[in-house]
């Protein structure tokens, strides 16, 4: 067991750190307050390489291990890029695009992977329903085969990029009345009749993103848009489930890496009673708290990032340990930096208070805790 | 990147498992009876079994905390909690006092017998008044045949039945280790402690009253205090590791309850009120895992994070067998109330270990200052 990066990675973390520092950092807060998606930091992040890092170089990537990529999306979030736009690049590469390209045909991937992964396409998945979340079998939106079409009809909800999104990989029931092997995923291009998605919802945290209904009414696409088989679409979302507790987690854990930086200043700098509140053990233990919590949750993002490297499957008690871990587990210490900065944290003006807000969706996107617990027990019980 | 275990952990904890296996089930019972001869002549006996498993060897000459030796730690831990704690401070603590700062001629007269097992040794650190930053007391003042040193240890493991205890005091205000025996003049040894919880580990007090030590008894003096934080931060990793020990058994034990307990027609794991109890216990316990591991392999490779890595590890690990051991005495209901399971006992266990040690307070302060400076 050890647990070193190669120089080449430790480079890589610094640059990509550089580059979102003098990009991308500097329009965070205004695109959070405003709750505007930053469309120019996003390309900016395809220019960079960062959106299609794991593709192969012929597809616009750059062929980097997944130990690799979730150290790129560690240092967004350490150098304070907000949640809003991780969670935007998120749901865009590893939901949307790495579903394509994994189960995709060679024409599917020439045709879409090259511009997700420049960020020309902006690209999002439907999975969650107004009526099914962590019960994702019983997804109700119908894929029906008509000749060389299938025509969809349903609602998708709680949809990260819905109404920005050139390109989305929906999951549908082409089995009614079957379960998991009755779901199915298909693209469905922005424009295609039939297609719509709602407003964007007025969320707490992670406002930079946007997030909507996605609406399919009679809506027709071509029979070749079916990623995979007809019932394998069940696989294919939980094969996401290991990008979305590492690379989509990683930003969180650079955030509050992030978060740490700033409280250490401030607890510099903030005097009170003559002295630095830095001074104060209080504080100091604040100040520990957060760091116990990055060192903890670290290791448990790379521990996914690494079985996925060595070509083993699905890693599914992996998966739930680190999401539960960070999403129950981060809510003090990102509590604790609010407090840290007193009445400064409560105001827009400090960033504590965006991460904050931020945090609060880690216990519940992507599988809430209820779920990783249920995940884990099952497991626990067969064992 | 690898988080695998290599053979070398794999080997090493399947021969502690072996050697505590079904045929020694006896052992961890004796071990817990806190009598003084049978805990001696126990820890004798399995300290030599555990030498011929190169368990002792492990980070015993470089001082050095290893991804290997946590794993070990981790498995014996686990078996015989307060066999591990007597074990580590002879041998972790005290022995490697020895080989880190001793002199030739110490290291040949006692680093045979401890590799071996077959000398117990005690470390007194602790003092009634000793915070943070306060000097020891334990003072050596010029006499013939060299020194006379006074001074009084609290809560010394192993003290009642040790062969061989080093005692960490002042010449001329430099730290040194005074290394004595319990018959040797002066010293009185006080009786031993009860304590909540390690039953089998014996602990005492430690007084000295003009004891005559001559230097070539001294470890040092030291130009620093550097061989004190060693000795804490090395008394921390043990800490970790039994934390790691604890939890493991508690949570094996309640997992195994849970499936085989029936409730309401169905094993009593199937209901979320216990399974998700114990999916946390499990997520909690593999976080400390990684988190003690990469703390040790850091301390491997003496990356500058070491300490604060290590105070985070020992933060997270003790507090977190506190509350899994509590989680796993709920889910055993009034089984795990009963004295001597695995929960019980890992409950009256977890707090001494984030006594102990630099006190998870006290962590917190020095993570906290580590974070600042760096800052």
């Amino acid at each position: 067991m050890e647990f070193s990066f190669t120089p080449e990675q430790r480079m890589f973390r610094e640059q990509v750190i550089r580059f979102a520092r003098k990009e991308i950092v500097p329009r965070s807060a205004d695109h959070d307050l405003r709750g505007e998606f930053d469309f120019q930091s996003f390309r900016k992040l395809g220019d960079f390489g960062i959106l299609g890092l794991h593709f192969p170089e012929p597809l616009g990537g750059s062929g980097a291990d997944v130990v690799t990529t979730v150290l790129a999306g560690e240092a967004l979030g350490e150098a304070g890029v907000d949640g809003g736009l991780t969670l935007a690049y998120g749901a865009h590469t590893f939901l949307c695009a790495d579903t394509i390209f994994s189960h995709g045909t060679d024409l599917q991937r020439e045709r879409f992977i090259p511009k997700l992964a420049s960020g020309e396409w902006i690209g999002c998945m439907g999975l969650t329903e107004p009526g099914a979340g962590s019960d994702v079998a019983s997804i109700t939106t119908r894929a029906e085969r008509r000749g060389d079409r299938y025509v969809l009809n349903g609602n998708k909800m709680f949809i990260t990029n819905g109404p920005i999104a050139d390109v989305a990989v929906v999951y549908a029931k082409t089995e009614k009345d079957v379960k998991h092997s009755g779901m199915s995923a298909f693209i469905v291009e922005k424009g295609t009749p039939g297609f719509s998605a709602g407003k964007n919802l007025i969320k707490m945290g992670v406002r930079s993103s946007h997030t909507s209904e996605l609406i399919f009414e009679d809506c027709e696409i071509p029979a070749e848009n079916l990623i995979g088989q007809e019932g394998a679409g069940f696989f294919m979302a939980l094969q996401t489930v290991e990008w979305d507790r590492s690379a989509l987690l990683a930003p969180f854990v650079g955030g509050m890496t992030y978060v740490l930086k700033k409280c250490v200043d401030y607890a510099k700098q903030r005097y009170q009673f003559g002295r630095p509140i830095g001074d104060f053990q209080a504080i100091k233990h604040k100040l520990a708290d957060i760091k116990i919590f990055i060192e903890a949750a670290k290791s448990l993002c790379y521990r996914i990032a690494w079985c996925k490297d060595q070509g083993r499957p699905l890693n599914h008690l992996e998966a739930a340990v680190a999401k539960l871990f960070l999403g129950d587990w981060s809510l003090a210490p990102a509590n604790d930096a609010v407090v840290l900065f007193g009445g400064y944290g409560y105001c827009h003006e400090y960033e504590v208070e965006r991460f904050f807000r931020d945090s609060r969706l880690a216990p519940i996107g992507g599988g809430t805790s209820e779920i990783q617990k249920r995940i884990i027990s099952k497991l626990l019980q067969w064992t | 990147m690898n988080f695998d275990f290599g053979e070398r952990e794999l080997s090493l904890a399947a021969k502690i498992r072996h050697l505590f296996g079904p045929d020694s089930k006896d052992f961890p019972a004796q071990g817990e009876s806190g009598d003084l001869q049978p805990t001696r002549d126990s820890l004798l006996q399995w300290m030599k079994v555990l030498g011929q498993t190169g368990y002792l060897d492990l980070g015993l000459q470089d001082g050095k905390n290893s991804v290997p030796l946590a794993a070990a730690r981790e498995s014996l831990a686990a078996v015989a909690p307060s066999l591990f704690l007597s074990v580590e401070v002879s041998i972790r603590l005290f022995g490697r006092l020895i080989s880190v700062y001793g002199k030739p001629d110490q290291k040949a007269a006692l680093l045979p017998d401890i590799q071996q097992g077959k000398l117990i040794g005690a470390v007194g650190l602790s003092e009634t008044g000793m915070n943070i930053e306060s000097p020891l007391e334990t003072l050596a003042v010029p006499a013939q045949p060299d020194f006379l040193v006074s001074g009084e240890k609290c809560h010394v493991v192993n003290a009642p039945i040790a062969d061989w205890i080093a005692v960490a005091g002042k010449i001329d205000d430099r730290l040194a280790f005074f290394l004595l025996t319990p018959d040797h003049e002066g010293i009185s040894i006080g009786r031993r402690i009860p304590t909540l919880g390690y039953d089998g580990v014996v602990i005492s007090s430690l007084s000295l009253q003009r004891s005559p030590v001559p230097s070539g008894s001294c470890l040092g003096p030291f130009e620093d205090d550097e061989p004190l934080r060693k000795a804490r931060s090395w008394e921390d990793e043990i800490l970790t590791a039994a934390g790691l020990g604890l939890m493991r058994r508690a949570l094996d034990c309640a997992s195994e309850y849970a499936r085989a307990h029936k409730s309401g027609g169905k094993p009593i794991i199937a209901y979320q009120e216990i399974g998700f109890k114990l999916a946390e216990m499990l997520t909690l316990f593999q976080t400390a895992q990684l988190l003690a591991y990469r703390a040790a392999w850091m301390a491997e490779t003496g990356d500058r994070e070491t300490e604060i890595l290590g105070h985070c590890a020992k933060v997270f690990c003790t507090e977190s067998a506190e509350k899994i051991t509590s989680a796993a005495m709920q889910i055993l209901g009034q089984r795990g109330y009963l004295k001597g399971n695995p929960a019980e006992e890992g409950f009256r266990n977890a707090k001494y270990l984030q006594i102990a040690g630099t006190s998870t307070e006290i962590s917190r302060v020095k993570i906290g200052d580590g974070v600042l400076e760096r800052g």
